[in-house]
């Protein structure tokens, strides 16, 4: 069936899983950048029940882990989601299978900003806040949001 | 007059917070006949018991009634109780205060003059109750398992070890039953024929058990201790003490059948075997598919058979046994493809079930071991497992989890992976429900090493397109929907009972539940019996299972009979029917109430009689008989009449 | 005087250099001294966001060689960000062969003696994870003991209910990090039953604060803050103490924003742990820096009868 090119896409298309994109390697990449193998994530959802900045994002953690395990790549290079991660690793040690979420959210930030999606520029903080925040936050956050 | 005692317990909360007990007992004591009444909290536990014990010396009482819950509980508890304190237990009667009042009523004055009610009811009956001895009745310690499956083979092995003889019979050729299809089994994975080949063998072989296969259960009748069955051996057309199973006739039939045993993917003559490791391996001959009952021509097996053990004359015969005890092992079946209308209602060829895709999966199956599809061999890239078919589905279908579909579908996924590296399975799931012994281990190896992707919905649709069959489901977990073309997809259809459950249940007088599984006497306390005594229970019949579980089950009945064959004899309750034989006219009308066969005619004496070991005492004679010749023990005319008259309200 | 190395980090060098005084006044105090590494980078603040990133493993394995080389085997950081930075990327050179391998021959191939050590390489010893990286607060707990503190008490800080704060590098990852129980830590409240004031426990104390998103993020910051300090404040607290910069900064600084944000808000003053330490100790006010705080602190300590205005060593 070919796409009707005079309208606009359908908001909620379903996924067609083919064997391609469950092995086009974004899940492997993933395992391989985070150490960590996805297909062990059975979907408890703690990773997400526990997660502080779960209210600030687009998509909950376990949905991401979820989406990486259906080759959905797109949905979480433009989500949210891995920029407002924290790193705070409450998910990572709760986790019952003992999966590090917090390196999947940093292997999803290095796969984004790989493909040139760089999240946070000298140009976006606030000078005032710039001369005042301890270097921890100001490193940190060039480090984890931006090449 | 007798000195009767009245105990009424409060049974913590449940009877004293809405039937006041305390003036039950004192109400109780102005009864006529009640010599003593006396409350207390659980008058079940110890205590309680021995205070009954204690009062029936001390107060020398003829008879007790508890006032407490049901009979069923405890009736038989506080007999023996009397038992010990030297009463005849039918001088112990109990008046249900609790399921027939406290629990079904709120307003505490009306409730606390119904219980009081009914003391007086129970009070009237007791004073007439006479002393009984129980009914001696004899034992045939020979087994009847009816079944072939795994349950029934491991039943049979179990009382058969135990010295007892047992008669097991199979309504197909050979004994095996599901498991004999199966490829490998979970979660250790061992090959099915590997573990249950040597148990056939050994059914097959055992000085106790005599199989009796291509057989049914024609009739039975009797009771526990003494059924009389009926057993109808099916025409197979082969004399099988002739036949040596060399197989030159199923070479030669040039009929081709489709094989039940490998769900209609492949083949067979009309003289055949079901599979290899057939016990017996005797063929048989379908009436309905053999070219020579159709057309009167053909007789190619009866050619090549050089010992001539073909017999087209053959018919059936049925032969009668007596036996004790009857253990019901009839399994399951799958719900048919056919009937899932929206997954293509069994027209869509590259749509098989779990029981076909063992078939595939099996070594010894039609593809030996290749996972090929049915409409062009091809081996799929892309398959699609479809759980709870079927299942867990109120309104359309079966209400009830099937119980094995997630394990077994998780297997097929992971046997797919192993045959087919770089195949890719999917599987459409609810839940994933692995309660057993290594069970969610076996699954979180399976998703964590086999790329298998699992996917939370369930699916609405199938249908082909070209050579694909497409899948429309959903992934609530990531909240979209999922579209797979796919090469094959398998359903894990319900597991339903056996059609000819139905009509054999029938025939025993056993009970079914709601879905048709054979119905057990408790859910957790009595899982392996009937309510009907001397009926036992074992496998998928009684509701879904698993091996371990079947095999579990099967020797819980099997260790049942043998404490049964164990004893001399058994005891019959002698609250019965009996006849007073200068009233009898002969009607008969008792005969043809009795649904229970226990009334005969005497030739002899000219009356009907009663079958003590036979009644059950419901009392449908009695009522029926207008002569009043009839009289239930106990539950004397005059007994009836005084209760009456007590309950409501008289003296 | 014992001498241990000591990693300042940035934070704690430069904008926090008032934690740092008080760190360093009151160890001396308790019998050892803080010798800060001769020359030191930056740690990086977060370790590699994945093996591939192996460069940024560089910096914090180079100052950890350096604590080796110089014939030490423990380094102490107050900076739960440095602390988590240094210990993890200790982890990794220590347990994975390979990365150790590749870290190592960045750290050989910026070393001046390179062309010099090419020539022979046996004067070259690979970092293979030889320093333990320590917390002073574990220091503290662990070697030094909570009781030897006690001890020294020169103020008794009775009457304070304090909160202890631990956001999370502290405690995790746990199998790396290993210092307490992550769901259900001690070493904050320990230490302040140390110093005689009342550990108030409370349900917020080990979520996070928003950490570096308190830059790129800050109303979600503001936001989890604000739900920590209420928390802290509904428990009974004074006041709320932190052992890592960047909470500090978060939690105090903050308070503006939150107070605008939130009508039913109140302010928490909130303490380096060293401070609290170094003034229990006896140091004067003056060197804690407590006019730096957006919150101020006065009329806690004011509560328990130290009056930050009559400052001074006793
Ligand atoms: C696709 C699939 C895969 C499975 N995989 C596994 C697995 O990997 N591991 C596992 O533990 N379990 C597995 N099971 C479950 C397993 O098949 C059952 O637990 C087991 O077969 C139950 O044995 P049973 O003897 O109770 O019933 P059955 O195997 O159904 O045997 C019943 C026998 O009774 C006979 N019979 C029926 N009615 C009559 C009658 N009226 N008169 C005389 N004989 C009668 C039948 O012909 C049959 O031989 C699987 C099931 C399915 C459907
Ligand atoms: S906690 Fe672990 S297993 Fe559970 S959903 Fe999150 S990643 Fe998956
Ligand atoms: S590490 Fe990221 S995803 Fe995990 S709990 Fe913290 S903020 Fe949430
Ligand atoms: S066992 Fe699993 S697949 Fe089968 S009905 Fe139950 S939940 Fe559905
Ligand atoms: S009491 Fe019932 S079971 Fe007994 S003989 Fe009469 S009708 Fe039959």
């Amino acid at each position: 069936m070919s796409e009707n090119m005079g309208l606009a896409p359908p908001k909620n298309p379903p996924i067609r899983l083919t064997l391609e994109i469950v092995n086009t390697g974004f899940k492997q990449r993933v395992n391989e950048l985070s150490g960590q193998n996805m297909d062990a994530c059975y979907q408890c959802g703690n990773c997400s029940s526990g997660c502080p900045l779960a209210q600030e994002m687009d998509i909950l953690p376990n949905r991401v882990i979820r989406l990486v395990q259906l080759g959905q790549n797109d949905d979480i290079i433009n989500s949210e989601t891995i920029w407002i991660c924290a790193s705070c690793f409450q998910c990572t040690v709760r986790c019952p299978k003992g999966i590090d979420i917090q390196a999947v959210m940093d292997a999803l930030r290095q796969i984004a900003m790989d493909e040139g999606i760089d999240h946070f520029g000298p140009d976006q903080i606030d000078p005032e806040l710039a001369a005042s925040v301890p270097q921890p936050g100001l490193v940190g956050v060039y480090r984890k949001l931006a090449t | 007059m007798k000195r009767i005692g009245v105990f009424v317990c409060h049974c913590g909360i449940n009877i004293a917070e809405t039937v006041d007990v305390k003036r039950v007992a004192e109400e109780s004591m102005k009864m006529d006949g009640v010599a003593y009444a006396q409350d207390y909290i659980y008058m079940c536990s110890e205590p309680g018991q021995t205070l009954v014990r204690e009062k029936i010396v001390e107060e020398k009482l003829d008879a007790i009634i508890i006032a407490a819950c049901s009979p069923n509980l405890h009736e038989s508890t506080f007999r023996a109780a009397a038992e010990e304190a030297g009463l005849n237990p039918w001088q112990c009667e109990i008046a249900n205060i609790r399921e027939q009042c406290s629990w079904v009523h709120s307003d505490r004055e009306k409730a606390t003059s119904k219980a009081i009610h009914i003391v007086a009811t129970i009070v009237q009956k007791t004073r007439l109750n006479e002393s009984l001895e129980p009914i001696p009745v004899s034992i045939t310690k020979k087994a009847l398992v009816i079944g072939g499956g795994i349950a029934g083979i491991q039943a049979s092995l179990d009382i058969a070890d135990s010295g007892y003889k047992v008669i097991l019979v199979e309504k197909d050729s050979s004994i095996g039953g599901h498991m004999a299809q199966l490829s490998e089994t979970f979660p250790t994975l061992d090959c099915s024929q590997c573990i249950l080949t040597p148990k056939m063998v050994a059914a097959g072989k055992h000085p106790n058990i005599e199989l009796m296969t291509y057989s049914e259960i024609e009739e039975v009748s009797g009771y526990v201790g003494n059924f009389k069955v009926k057993i109808r051996r099916k025409a197979s057309f082969v004399d099988w003490s002739k036949c040596n199973g060399c197989g030159l006739c199923m070479e030669k039939c040039p009929a081709k059948v489709s094989s039940a045993f490998d769900r209609e993917l492949a083949t067979h003559g009309a003289i055949y075997v079901p599979f290899p490791q057939a016990v017996p391996n005797k063929p048989v001959i379908d009436k309905d598919s053999c070219i020579y009952f159709k057309t009167g021509k053909c007789r190619l097996c009866e050619k090549v058979c050089e010992i001539g053990a073909i017999n087209f004359e053959q018919e059936d015969q049925f032969v009668e046994e007596e036996v004790g005890a009857i253990i019901v092992a009839t399994g399951f079946e799958t719900l048919p493809v056919a009937d899932l209308a929206e997954y293509g209602a069994g027209d869509v060829p590259d749509l098989i079930d779990g029981l076909a895709f063992e078939r595939l999966l099996s070594a010894s199956g039609p593809t030996v071991g290749e996972v090929r599809r049915p409409s062009d061999g091809k081996v799929p890239k892309e398959i699609v497992f479809v759980q709870c078919a079927g299942s867990r589905d109120p309104e359309r279908y079966k209400p009830y989890c099937s119980k094995i579909c997630c394990m077994y579908t998780t297997k097929h996924a992971l046997l797919y992976k192993h045959r087919v590296h770089d195949g890719q399975p999917y599987i459409f799931y609810i839940d994933i429900r692995t309660g057993g012994k290594g069970y969610e281990e076996f699954y979180h190896n399976a998703e964590e090493e086999e790329n298998i992707i699992y996917l939370r919905g369930k699916v609405a649709k199938i249908f082909r397109d070209g050579d694909k069959t497409v899948v429309w489901g959903t992934d609530t977990l990531t909240g979209r929907n999922i579209e797979i073309a796919a090469d094959l997809v398998v359903l894990a259809t319900a597991v339903v009972p056996k059609d000819s459950t139905a009509e054999l249940v029938k025939k025993l007088r056993i009970q079914t539940g709601p879905n048709g599984f054979l119905a057990e006497a408790h859910p957790k306390l009595r899982p392996v019996e009937s309510i009907n005594s001397g009926f036992f229970l074992a496998g998928a019949a009684q509701g879904p299972k698993d091996i371990p579980e079947t095999v579990a089950q099967a020797s819980g009945a099997a260790c049942k009979v043998i404490s049964l064959f164990s004893r001399d004899h058994l005891e019959q309750d002698p609250a019965v029917a009996w006849v007073d034989e200068d009233l009898c006219g002969s009607c008969r009308i008792c005969i043809s109430v009795c649904p229970y066969d226990a009334r005969e005619y005497d030739e002899e004496k000219e009356i009907v009689i009663v079958n003590e070991a036979l009644c059950e005492g419901c009392g449908s004679c009695v009522a029926a008989c207008a002569c009043g010749a009839t009289q239930q023990r106990n539950l004397s005319d005059s007994q009836i009449k005084s209760m009456v008259t007590a309950s409501l309200g008289g003296v | 005087m014992a001498k241990i190395a000591y990693y300042p980090g940035c934070a704690l060098n430069e904008r926090s250099s008032h934690l740092d005084r008080s760190a360093r006044d009151a160890t001396v105090r308790l019998g050892f001294e803080l010798d800060e590494l001769d020359t030191w980078t930056c740690c990086g603040a977060v370790p590699p966001v994945s093996e591939e990133r192996v460069m940024n493993l560089v910096a914090p394995s180079r100052i950890l060689k350096d604590v080796r080389d110089s014939g030490r085997d423990i380094l102490i950081t107050i900076c739960d960000f440095c602390y988590n930075t240094l210990k993890r990327t200790n982890f990794i050179i220590k347990s994975d062969e390979i990365t150790r391998k590749r870290v190592n021959a960045f750290l050989a191939d910026d070393t001046p003696e390179r062309d010099y050590l090419e020539k022979d390489d046996s004067l070259w010893e690979d970092y293979a994870g030889e320093v333990n990286v320590i917390h002073l607060m574990e220091y503290l707990r662990d070697e030094l003991g909570y009781e030897k503190i006690t001890e020294s008490l020169k103020r008794s800080l009775k009457g304070l209910k304090i909160a202890p704060y631990y956001g999370c590098v502290m405690l995790r990852p746990q199998n790396e990090i290993q210092l307490d129980n992550p769901e259900n830590p001690s070493i904050i409240e320990d230490f302040i039953t140390a110093l005689d004031a009342k550990p108030v426990k409370y349900p917020y104390r080990t979520e996070c604060c928003g950490s570096y998103l308190s830059v790129s993020s800050p109303d979600a910051s503001t936001r989890l803050c604000y739900r920590i300090l209420t928390s802290a404040r509904n428990s009974g607290a004074d006041a709320v103490v932190v052992s890592c910069p960047l909470c500090f900064y978060n939690l105090d600084s903050r308070q503006k924003a939150i107070t605008e944000a939130y009508s039913d808000f109140k302010p928490v003053p909130i303490f380096y742990f060293t401070q609290l330490l170094s003034v229990a100790l006896g140091v004067e006010y003056g060197r804690q820096g407590f006019e730096k705080h957006y919150v101020d602190v006065t009329p806690v300590l004011d509560k328990i009868g130290i009056s930050t205005g009559k400052g001074g060593e006793e």
